[in-house]
C-alpha cells in the first residue's frame, strides 16, 4: 500500500525525491501518511481535493482486495 | 453581459425562427428575435426569391444555465461560455507531435500503479491524434471499475495528471477495462430514454442524479434529437445534474 501511494505521489509532483510515505499499520485499518515538498502540496491535493480523492479511491480499491482498509493522510 | 447572437436564414421568417429555436435548443419565448430582412417568394417562387434573415439571441436571464448544452451544437459563436469542459483537465486536448512518448509514459504510469495494487494486468494502447486509449485486460472482477466506475475514473484522472504534468504537449487519456465505457454509455442512453418518456408522460421536468461531465454529455446527446424534450444542466461541480424538460408547444 505504501509503495502504491508513493508511486502515485511521485508521478504527480515536481520533486519526487521529497516524497515521503510512512505507514501506521493497524489490525484492520492502516493509516498512510504522505509528505511532499511544500510547493507540491497542491499537486497531490488538486482542485477541490480531486487528486487526493482519486488517490484515496485507488487506495480503497487496492486494500479491499486484501480485505483491509487504508486511510490516506496528507501531512502539511 | 455577454450575449450570444446568431444570424439565421430561412424561406420565411417562421422557418428562420424555428431554426433558431433548434440551434439554441430553446422555445421561441426564450429567444430575442430581430428581423433583419423579410423574405419574399419572388416571381412564381423561383425568380428573385429572397431569404428571410433573422438575428436571434438567448434572453439573458439564464445564459449561465445554457452553457453546458451549447457544447453540443456544432455551429458555435466565438465567445461562448464553456464552463464544464474548460475547467476539466481530462478534457484538455491539444495536438502534439510527441505523442509517442506520452503514450509510453501513460502506459508506464498505469503499469506502475497496477503492479502496486497487486493487479498486474496487460495493457493495450491505441492512439489517435489527440487521445490515448489504454485498455486494461482485466480479470472480470470489476475491482478496477468500482462503484459507478469511480475507481476507473480515479485511475484515469491520476494518469492524465501524471502524464500531462509538464507540458505544452497534452493528450487526453481514456482508460477502459472489460468494455466498461461502452456498457456505461448504453446504460446511460437507456436511462435517458426512460426518463425522457417519463417527462413526456407527466409533462413535468425530470431530474437525473448528479453526474460527471462525460456522463452528462452522453445524456444530452441521447436526447438532443427529440424535439419534444429539452435538456439542461444545473448545479455546480460534483453536484451538477441534468434536468429533462418537456418542450413547450408553440
Amino acid at each position: 500500500m505504501k509503495d502504491l501511494v508513493k508511486y502515485m505521489a511521485q508521478a504527480l509532483v515536481d520533486n519526487p525525491d521529497d516524497v515521503d510515505v510512512s505507514e501506521v499499520i493497524g489490525e484492520q485499518t492502516s493509516v498512510i501518511e504522505l509528505r511532499v515538498a511544500k510547493e507540491d502540496l497542491g499537486k497531490v491535493i488538486g482542485k477541490q481535493g480531486k487528486t487526493a480523492k482519486a488517490m484515496r479511491t485507488i487506495l480503497s480499491a487496492a486494500s479491499s482486495k486484501l480485505h483491509k482498509r487504508a486511510v490516506l493522510e496528507i501531512i502539511e | 453581459m455577454d450575449r450570444k447572437t446568431l444570424d439565421l436564414e430561412g424561406k420565411t421568417i417562421d422557418e428562420a425562427i424555428e431554426k433558431a429555436c433548434k440551434e439554441f435548443g430553446l422555445p421561441r419565448e426564450r429567444l430575442n428575435i430581430e428581423i433583419v430582412s423579410e423574405g419574399s417568394s419572388g416571381f412564381l417562387g423561383i425568380i428573385g426569391s429572397k431569404k428571410a434573415c433573422i438575428r436571434a439571441s438567448v434572453m439573458s436571464f439564464d445564459l449561465a444555465m445554457e452553457g453546458d448544452r451549447d457544447n453540443e451544437h456544432e455551429q458555435k459563436i466565438e465567445t461562448q461560455p464553456v464552463p464544464q469542459t474548460a475547467s476539466d483537465p481530462m478534457e484538455a486536448t491539444v495536438a502534439d507531435d510527441n505523442g509517442e512518448s506520452l503514450a509510453v509514459k501513460a502506459k508506464e504510469v498505469l503499469h506502475g500503479i497496477l503492479q502496486r495494487m497487486g493487479l498486474d494486468f496487460p495493457v493495450n494502447i491505441d492512439e489517435t491524434h489527440d487521445t490515448i486509449n489504454l485498455r486494461i485486460e482485466g480479470d472480470g472482477s470489476g475491482l478496477l471499475i468500482g462503484k459507478g466506475g469511480q475507481t476507473l475514473d480515479a485511475l484515469q484522472y491520476i494518469i492524465n495528471k501524471a502524464t500531462n504534468k509538464n507540458g505544452k504537449e497534452r493528450k487526453r487519456i481514456i482508460l477502459d477495462t472489460e468494455d466498461y465505457r461502452m456498457r456505461r454509455e448504453k446504460t446511460l442512453i437507456a436511462l435517458a430514454e426512460k426518463l425522457g418518456q417519463k417527462a413526456k408522460r407527466t409533462r413535468k421536468p425530470v431530474t437525473v442524479n448528479p453526474m460527471n461531465a462525460h456522463d452528462r454529455r452522453i445524456i444530452h446527446l441521447a436526447l438532443q434529437d427529440d424535439k419534444q424534450l429539452m435538456t439542461k444542466s444545473r448545479g455546480e461541480g460534483n453536484y451538477r445534474k441534468i434536468i429533462i424538460l418537456p418542450a413547450k408547444k408553440n
